[in-house]
């Protein structure tokens, strides 16, 4: 297109040539970003198979001992267990509340805009604020802390927002003319909701349920804060490394990062399907 | 409350705006409310028997008189605003590179950009102290080639390592808005710019740029907020000279118990990235931000 519209102002080869080295050098700089994020991953999927007391080089032989320890420990796969359950758990309530919300967003009420600062304000506050916030708010109202009596609602309400910015833009878009049709055909308002409008939402409600899912799992800062003497994986992982650098960290973090790809990526494909359908 | 008296005044017909009742609520309980009291007790005194509601301004006249406060503060800002350029210089070619594939290359560059950042934070910056460490990847590299004869020892724990940790963490709050405001340039303006007779570095100061600039705010603003809010890889990275504002903060809980103080500080940086974000948040609309200008 670039050739055909290039007229006659500058010779038609040197045009392209420019344009050719142009996309070379783009491709020799994103060659060097994906390093920038792959290598520092890369060697610690080396380090955690490496045979060594040390945490680095050189290299002494592969082993699975550390992920056999790290297996083998039950505070480690406890801490697993709880993350996975606190994930699913809050990953469920805040995708309802946001779908909720993204429902009554459709129409006009008074407050809207308020509420939509109120639903940014988890997001915004700093991360370190929203750690010792609950701290404080579950302290003083001298509640045990722990997995299911503060860090529960402490994730639900971090990953509500994300809930509800992911799920908004795709109800917010939805053709209307169909509900119409329904409740004119004498469809009550939750039948319209069950039959009509959930079966077209419902690829992205899972996708946002994942996407809530691996922030949950991986929420680290205002989990610390209010988890008490329990943990969670990120947890675990920062007290194995406040303590002593234990030669199988690398495994730790290998673990936990294997975890959460696996469910992001179902998620991601389960978004990708469901913004192809609906 | 106001939302269930206006439903009832449009009649019995729309109910629906009622559904945002449970979230709001959810939100002013475990949102609202806790910075509320966070606000409050930042007038509280704190002292080794507990934390009492006496009210007092000494926690503001403690930060105002010891020096270190301010000097971490601004340090903290100065490396926030510093990862945000190096971010936006990092990124911006990045989201010019994934807006120029085509479909199925773009989709498998995309996940290859998301796929670090599905692992937790924590992962994420410890990462980097077997990158940097005395014995790590880069020092080994670097004797190998003959360059340096000795590991170096300033690659970590120090302000240089806060800034590389940070921007790998947070480089993706940057690129993926960048990227989403490219992706929405109309591509008949270019082919226009060109063959109105623009180069190519014309077009792109004067087109593509200014037409991206939606996704170059939200990304600076995301990026600015998550790096004055870091505590994580300043904790790790940084060593004394890297120290943040969250490494001040932190310790008033988990060391010396001396809540009320905490929670000053706590009010002053969300004071200070609330007032960041009044400046720069007029230019964007703030849930663009988040849905990516």
């Amino acid at each position: 297109m670039a050739a055909l519209a290039a007229g006659s102002s500058p010779p038609l080869d040197v045009r392209q040539r420019g344009e050719r080295a142009r996309r070379i050098l783009l491709w020799l700089y994103a060659g060097l970003f994906y390093c920038f994020l792959y290598l520092p991953i890369l060697l610690l999927v080396v380090l955690s198979f490496n045979d060594s007391q040390t945490i680095g080089l050189p290299l002494q032989g592969a082993t699975l001992r550390w992920y056999r320890e790290v297996l083998g420990s039950p505070e480690m796969m406890w801490s697993i267990a709880n993350s996975f359950m606190l994930g699913v758990v809050s990953a469920v309530i805040a995708t309802l509340l946001a779908l909720l919300m993204a429902l009554g967003f459709r129409q006009e009420f008074p407050l809207k805009a308020l509420l939509m600062k109120i639903i940014l304000l988890p997001i915004l506050i700093p991360g370190i604020v929203g750690g010792v916030i609950y701290l404080v708010f579950f302290g003083y109202g001298e509640m045990r802390f722990g997995v299911w009596s503060s860090a529960l609602p402490v994730h639900i309400t971090w990953v509500l927002p994300f809930a509800f910015l992911t799920l908004f833009p795709r109800i917010h878009g939805l053709d209307r003319s169909l509900e119409e049709a329904a409740a004119d055909l004498g469809a009550r308002p939750f039948t319209v909701f069950r039959r009509v409008v959930l079966p077209i939402i419902r690829p992205g409600v899972v996708a946002t349920a994942m996407f809530a899912f691996t922030l949950s799992f991986d929420e680290f800062i205002r989990t610390l804060f209010v988890i008490g003497n329990e943990r969670t994986a990120p947890v675990h992982l920062w007290t194995l490394l406040s303590d002593q650098m234990a030669p199988f960290l690398p495994a730790v973090g290998v673990l936990i990062t294997v975890i959460s790809m696996l469910v992001s990526f179902v998620g991601f494909a389960a978004s990708a399907r469901a913004s192809r359908t609906g | 409350m106001i939302v269930a008296a206006t439903a009832k005044v449009a009649g019995r017909r729309d109910l629906r705006p009622l559904l945002v009742v449970p979230g709001a609520l959810w939100l002013l309980v475990f949102g609202v409310a806790p910075l509320v009291l966070l606000f409050a007790m930042s007038f509280w005194t704190s002292s080794i028997f507990g934390t009492t509601t006496d009210f007092t301004l000494d926690n503001y006249r403690v930060i105002a008189d010891d020096p270190v406060y301010v000097q971490v503060l601004l340090q903290t800002l100065r490396i926030a605003a510093t990862v945000t350029a190096l971010s936006l210089l990092a990124g911006y070619p990045m989201a010019y590179f994934l807006a120029s594939l085509g479909g199925g290359r773009r989709n498998f560059f995309l996940v290859l950009l998301f796929l670090p950042f599905w692992s937790s934070y924590v992962v994420r910056t410890f990462v980097w102290l077997p990158m940097l460490g005395r014995n790590g990847l880069v020092n080994t590299v670097l004797m190998e080639m003959g360059l340096i004869s000795q590991p170096l020892d300033w690659l970590l724990y120090n302000e240089g390592a806060t800034h590389i940790g940070l921007v790998y963490v947070y480089t993706l709050f940057m690129t993926l808005p960048i990227y989403l405001s490219l992706d929405r340039i109309d591509r008949k303006l270019i082919e226009a710019a060109a063959d109105l007779g623009a180069g190519p570095f014309r077009t792109f100061a004067r087109v593509t740029f200014p037409l991206s600039m939606p996704g170059v705010l939200s990304g600076c603003v995301m990026v600015f907020l998550l790096a004055c809010g870091a505590y994580v890889t300043p904790q790790l990275l940084g060593g004394t000279s890297g120290m943040m504002f969250g490494n001040v903060i932190a310790p008033q809980y988990t060391v010396t118990n001396n809540w009320a103080l905490g929670a000053a500080l706590s009010v002053i940086l969300v004071l200070v990235v609330f007032l960041c974000l009044v400046v720069f948040g007029r230019r964007v609309r703030l849930n663009d931000i988040f849905i990516g200008g």
